[in-house]
C-alpha cells in the first residue's frame, strides 16, 4: 500500500509529469521506432534464441551492453527531471526547446544518413533560430524570466516530496514508453513485421519496464537530494541531522555575487530549467560515452554500410582532440601564445616514424629488426615520442622565458617554420621530401592490426583521449594548474606571489608538446607514412584555431571546437566536393552556379576562406569561445541572461554581504 | 673558402634590391604596430593581392606575357597609373580590412585581433587562390632590362627602377610623418592613444589612415616585385610577409627608418646566406646539406629569434620597461 501511495501523483504533479513524459518520449520513440533502436534490439534477441542475426558474440554483448545503459539512463533521467523541476516553467516551452536542440539534429542525422553532416546542418539551423528568435522577442517585447528568483532551502517534508516525485516521473514514463511500445509492436505484429516468438520478449518488457522504472526512479530521487540546498535548523544554531556542510553552503551562497550565485544555483534542486543543470547533464555524459563507445558496433545498424571509412574518418578526428587540448595547456592555462605548435606534433610523428619502420636500421646501419617486434615496441615508443617532445617543448621555451605577448608569439611560430624546415633538410636521417612510408602500426593480443583496419585504432584514439582528457583535468586542478591560471592572469602579480615563473613556464610548455607527441606517434601509425609537407604554419592556426573557437582554457570546450574545427576544414569540404559530383544532390547545382562565375572554385578551394571567415566572425561576436570556461565568460560577456539584479538577494548597503556586489575594476 | 670580391659585391647589389622590397612592406607592419600593437598578418597578402591586381591592370591595357612590351612615353604613363591605381587599390582594401575585421576588436584582449588578423590572412590567400589558381602567375616584365657594370658587378635597370621608387617613397613618408600635422597626430596616437583623443585628434580617421599608407606601400611594392622578379603566387603573400616583419623587428618595431633598415639588412642577409656551401658536395669542410639556398627561410627566422631573445626592442628601438 506504501507503494501504490507513492505512485498516484497528486494535482501539482500531474502537470509535471505530463510536461516530462512527453516531452522525452517523443525523441525516444523517434530512436526506438525511427532509428532502428528496436532493429537493434530484435536483432540480438534473434541471434539469442538461435534464430540467426547477429554473428559475432563480442558485437552481441556490446549492443546488449549498449541497450541496457541507454534505456536504464533516459528512464532514470526521466525521474531527475521531474524532481528536479520547480514547475515555474511551462509545458510549451519545454516541448519546443527539446524540439529545436534534439529532435531537429536527430531528424537531420536520419534524413542524411550521415552523422556529422547531420550535425553541422543542425548547428547552422541552429543558429538561424537563435537569430530569429532573438529577433521576434525584440519585436514583440518579450522578456524571458531569468531562472531561478528564489532559492528554496529543503526540509525534510520537501525531500520525501522530492523522492516521491522522482519515483513517480520514472514510473510513470516507463509505464507510457512500455504501453506506447506494446502498441507499436502489435501493429508490426499484425502488419507481418514482426516475429512471432518475439511476442514474448514484448509481454516480458511490457511487465518488466515499470518495476524497473519504479527502482530507477528511487535512484534518480537520491542524486537529485544530494543538489538540494537543506533547511537551516530552528535558528537555535542546533545541526539539522544534515549535518554542518549543507548550512554552510547556503550561506556562502548568499555571499557570492549575483552573478556567482546564478551560476550556482544552476545546479541545484529544485529548478526553473533542469534540463541544463549539471546534474542532467552527467545523464547526457553517460549517453555520450555509451554512444562514443560502442559506436563502431551500433554504426551499421544506425548508418548502413561503409562502416570502416566512417570509423577511419573519426580516427583521423580523434588526434585532432588530442592536440587541441595540449595546446589548451600552453594557450588556454598558461596563456602563453604559442603560433608553432605543429613543430612539437611534428618531433612526436617523426619519432614513432623512425623508430616505427627501417629508417632508423637503414641510417645507422643495424641488423633488421624483426617487424613484429617493432609493431609490440609501439607502446613504450608512445610515451618515448611523447616526452622527445616534452623535451623539446622545454628547449624552445628557454628561450621565449622573457617575453610577453606578440613577441612570444612571433618566436614560436618562427620554430614552427624552422623545424619542419629541418625534418626536410636533413634528409640523410629523416628521407627528406619522400618522407619515411612504412611505418608499421601497433600490435596487440591477437588483433588484426594493420593501416586498413580502422577499429583498433578507434578505440586507441578513444583510450588516447580519455586518458589525455584525465591528466588535463588532474592537471587543471592542481598547483601546477592553478599556478599556470595566475600566470595567465597577471605575469608579475604571480611571481610576487610566490609562482616560480620559469618552472612553470617550461612545464607549460613541456606538457603541451607531451600531448602533442603522442597526437604524432598516433597520426604516423594511423598513415603509416610520415613527411614534412604535412607540418605547416597554417596546421598551427587549426590547431589554435580549435581552441580559440572552442573556448580557451576550458576541457569540454577545446574537445568540441577541435571537433568542429576537422568537421569544417578537413571534413566537409572533402565530403560537399564529393556530393557535388552526384547529379542528386542540390550540392551538385549550387556549385555549377558558382563555376560559372568562378572557374576554379571548388569546395576544397574555399576551405581556408570559409574558415578565415568563421575566426573573424567568431572573434568579433564571441570571442570567449562557444564552450566558454565559467572565468572567460564573466571576462568577456556582460550580456546575455542577465537581466534585472534578483530581488530576493540584495543586501542592504553598509551590510558586510554588500561589498562582494561590488565591481573591481 | 674563399668568397672572390666579385660575388660578394654581386650578392650586394641582389640583398640591396630585395632589401627595399623588403623595407616597403616592413613599414606597413611598423605603422601598424607602433599604433595599435597588432601583427597585421594580413599585410603580406595585401602584398599578393597587389601583384595580381597589377596583372590584371596589365591586362587592361592589353599587356599580356605574350604581348609586346611598350616603350618610352607609353610605357612611363603605364607605369604611372599602374603605381597609382596599385597603390590606391591596396589601400582601399586595407582600410576595408581595418574597419571589418579590426575596429570592432580595438578593446579586445590581445589575442583576439591577432586571430582575427590570422583570419584575414587566410581570406585573402584564398581569394587569390580563386582569381589566378595555384599555379605560379607570370607577371609581364615590361621595364627594360639593360645591364650597367661597375667593374666586374653587374645590375640591370630594373634594380635601379627598384631602388629609386623605394627611395622615393620612403622619403615621402619620412617628410610625412615628421613635417606634416598628419604626421605629428600619427606619432602621438602612436605614443598614448587616450592623451591624443583628449588632444583634439580623431582617433579612428588616424588609425585608418595608417593602414591606408601601410597598404599602398604594399601596393608599390607588388608593383616593383614584380616588374624585376616575373613571377607571383598565392602563397607570396606569407613568406615575403614574415620576412617584412622580420626585418621590422629587427630594426625596431614602430621606427619607421628602423624598418627601412631592418629591410635592407634582411634583404643582404638572405642573399648573403646563399653563400653558406652544401655539405652533401665535395670540398666543402662547414655548410648546411643541400647549402644555404634551402636554408635560408631557416637562417631568417634564427636570426627573428636571436634578436626577438637578445635584444626585443631592435636596433633602432628603445627599451621600454614593463610597468605594473
Amino acid at each position: 500500500m506504501a507503494i501504490a501511495n507513492t505512485l498516484v501523483p497528486e494535482r501539482d504533479t500531474r502537470a509535471l509529469l505530463v510536461k516530462w513524459i512527453v516531452g522525452l518520449l517523443v525523441p525516444i520513440s523517434v530512436f526506438t521506432f525511427l532509428w532502428s533502436g528496436e532493429a537493434i534490439i530484435n536483432q540480438s534477441l534473434l541471434t539469442i534464441l538461435g534464430l540467426g542475426g547477429v554473428s559475432d558474440i563480442g558485437i552481441l554483448i556490446q549492443i546488449t551492453l549498449f541497450i541496457i545503459v541507454f534505456y536504464t539512463t533516459v528512464i532514470a533521467l526521466a525521474g531527475y527531471l521531474v524532481a528536479a523541476d520547480s514547475g515555474q516553467r511551462g509545458m510549451i516551452a519545454l516541448w519546443v526547446d527539446i524540439a529545436v536542440y534534439v529532435l531537429l539534429p536527430l531528424f537531420l542525422v536520419i534524413s542524411q544518413n550521415n552523422l556529422i553532416i547531420g550535425i553541422a546542418l543542425s548547428a547552422v539551423l541552429l543558429l538561424v533560430y537563435f537569430f530569429i528568435r532573438r529577433r521576434v522577442y525584440k519585436a514583440l517585447r518579450i522578456t524571458t524570466v531569468p531562472p531561478l528568483q528564489n532559492l528554496n532551502a529543503l526540509d525534510a517534508e520537501q525531500q520525501v516530496a522530492l523522492k516521491k516525485r522522482a519515483i513517480m516521473g520514472s514510473f510513470w514514463f516507463s509505464v507510457v514508453f512500455a504501453i506506447v511500445w506494446l502498441i507499436v509492436d502489435l501493429i508490426f505484429y499484425f502488419n507481418g513485421q514482426l516475429p512471432t516468438t518475439l511476442l514474448i520478449w514484448v509481454v516480458i518488457r511490457t511487465l518488466l519496464l515499470p518495476v524497473v522504472g519504479y527502482f530507477l526512479g528511487r535512484l534518480a530521487g537520491v542524486i537529485a537530494l544530494r543538489r538540494t540546498l537543506v533547511a537551516k535548523g530552528n535558528g537555535n544554531g542546533e545541526n539539522t541531522t544534515d549535518g554542518d556542510g549543507k548550512r554552510i553552503k547556503q550561506r556562502q551562497l548568499e555571499k557570492l555575487s549575483a552573478t556567482r550565485m546564478r551560476e550556482e544555483a544552476k545546479d541545484l534542486v529544485p529548478n526553473d530549467l533542469p534540463q541544463r543543470s549539471s546534474g542532467a547533464m552527467r545523464f547526457y555524459l553517460i549517453l555520450l560515452v555509451a554512444f562514443v563507445l560502442f559506436y563502431p558496433v551500433l554504426d551499421q545498424y544506425l548508418f548502413g554500410f561503409g562502416t570502416n571509412g566512417r570509423l577511419a574518418g573519426y580516427g583521423d578526428a580523434g588526434y585532432y582532440v588530442i592536440l587541441a587540448l595540449g595546446l589548451n595547456i600552453v594557450v588556454g592555462f598558461a596563456g602563453l601564445l604559442d603560433l608553432g605548435y605543429v613543430a612539437f606534433f611534428a618531433i612526436g610523428a617523426y619519432t614513432w616514424g623512425i623508430f616505427g619502420s627501417t629508417q632508423l636500421t637503414n641510417v645507422l646501419n643495424l641488423a633488421a629488426i624483426n617487424p613484429h617486434r617493432l609493431s609490440a615496441l609501439f607502446w613504450p615508443m608512445v610515451i618515448v615520442a611523447a616526452l622527445v617532445a616534452a623535451l623539446f617543448g622545454v628547449l624552445l621555451g628557454i628561450p621565449t622565458l622573457r617575453l610577453r605577448g606578440d613577441y612570444l608569439a612571433i618566436v614560436t611560430l618562427g620554430f614552427g617554420e624552422i623545424v619542419p624546415i629541418v625534418f626536410l633538410e636533413l634528409d640523410q636521417y629523416t628521407n627528406g621530401t619522400n618522407g619515411i612510408v612504412g611505418v608499421h602500426s601497433p600490435s596487440f593480443f591477437g588483433v588484426n592490426w594493420s593501416v586498413v583496419t580502422p577499429v583498433p585504432y578507434y578505440y586507441l584514439i578513444l583510450a588516447l583521449i580519455a586518458f589525455s582528457i584525465f591528466v588535463n583535468v588532474r592537471l587543471r586542478d592542481s598547483r601546477l594548474g592553478r599556478a599556470w591560471i595566475a600566470i595567465r592572469e597577471d605575469e608579475i602579480a604571480a611571481a610576487s606571489s610566490g609562482v616560480n615563473l620559469v618552472t612553470t613556464k617550461l612545464f607549460a610548455f613541456a606538457m603541451g608538446a607531451f600531448f602533442s607527441g603522442i597526437a604524432g606517434a598516433y597520426h604516423t601509425a594511423k598513415l603509416g607514412l610520415v613527411s614534412p609537407d604535412s607540418f605547416s604554419f597554417g596546421d598551427s592556426i587549426i590547431f589554435l584555431a580549435m581552441g580559440v573557437i572552442g573556448g580557451l582554457g576550458s576541457i569540454p570546450g577545446v574537445i568540441v571546437g577541435a571537433l568542429l574545427v576537422y568537421t569544417l576544414n578537413v571534413f566537409l569540404p572533402a565530403q560537399l566536393d564529393a556530393s557535388a559530383t552526384d547529379p542528386t544532390s542540390v550540392f551538385f547545382g549550387i556549385n555549377n552556379a558558382i563555376v560559372h562565375f568562378i572557374p576554379s572554385f571548388t569546395f576544397g578551394n574555399v576551405r581556408n576562406l570559409i574558415f578565415g571567415i568563421l575566426l573573424v566572425v567568431i572573434m568579433i561576436f564571441r570571442p570567449e569561445g562557444l564552450i566558454p570556461s565559467a572565468r572567460r565568460r564573466r571576462e568577456l560577456h556582460h550580456t546575455e541572461d542577465e537581466g534585472v539584479e534578483v530581488g530576493a538577494l540584495d543586501v542592504v548597503p553598509g551590510a558586510p554581504g554588500f561589498e562582494s556586489e561590488v565591481r573591481v575594476e | 673558402m674563399v668568397i672572390s670580391v666579385t660575388i660578394f659585391f654581386q650578392i650586394l647589389v641582389v640583398g640591396l634590391t630585395t632589401g627595399a622590397i623588403y623595407a616597403l612592406i616592413a613599414l606597413g607592419y611598423t605603422m601598424v604596430y607602433g599604433i595599435i600593437e597588432l601583427i597585421n598578418f594580413a599585410h603580406g597578402d595585401i602584398f599578393m593581392i597587389g601583384t595580381f591586381i597589377c596583372i590584371s591592370i596589365f591586362g587592361l591595357f592589353g599587356i599580356t606575357n605574350s604581348s609586346a612590351a611598350p616603350t618610352g612615353l607609353t610605357l612611363v604613363g603605364v607605369l604611372v597609373i599602374t603605381l597609382l591605381a596599385s597603390m590606391v587599390l591596396c589601400a582601399v582594401l586595407g582600410i576595408v580590412i581595418e574597419r571589418v575585421a579590426y575596429r570592432p576588436l580595438r578593446n579586445a584582449p590581445r589575442l583576439a585581433p591577432l586571430i582575427s588578423a590570422i583570419g584575414v590572412s587566410f581570406i585573402l590567400e584564398d581569394v587569390g587562390k580563386l582569381w589566378k589558381g595555384i599555379t605560379i602567375v607570370p607577371f609581364p616584365q615590361i621595364f627594360p632590362q639593360r645591364f650597367y657594370y661597375i667593374g666586374p658587378v653587374s645590375f640591370s635597370s630594373v634594380d635601379i627602377l627598384v631602388i629609386v621608387v623605394a627611395l622615393v617613397l620612403m622619403v615621402a613618408l619620412q617628410w610625412m610623418v615628421t613635417r606634416t600635422r598628419t604626421g605629428r597626430a600619427m606619432r602621438a596616437v602612436a605614443q598614448d592613444r587616450e592623451a591624443a583623443a583628449l588632444m583634439g585628434v580623431n582617433v579612428n580617421r588616424i588609425i585608418a589612415i595608417t593602414f591606408f599608407i601601410g597598404a599602398a606601400l604594399a601596393g608599390a611594392a607588388a608593383l616593383i616585385w614584380g616588374l624585376k622578379y616575373g613571377n607571383t603566387n598565392f602563397t607570396l603573400g606569407f613568406t615575403l610577409g614574415l620576412f617584412a616583419f622580420t626585418a621590422a623587428v629587427l630594426g625596431g618595431i614602430g621606427n619607421l627608418v628602423g624598418a627601412m633598415l631592418g629591410g635592407v639588412l634582411i634583404g643582404v642577409i638572405e642573399a648573403l646566406s646563399s653563400l653558406i656551401c652544401d655539405t652533401t658536395q665535395p670540398g666543402c669542410p662547414i655548410g648546411l646539406p643541400h647549402g644555404g639556398n634551402a636554408w635560408h627561410e631557416a637562417v631568417i627566422f634564427i636570426i627573428l629569434i636571436l634578436i626577438l631573445v637578445f635584444r626585443p626592442s631592435g636596433l633602432l628601438g628603445q627599451q621600454t620597461p614593463e610597468k605594473v
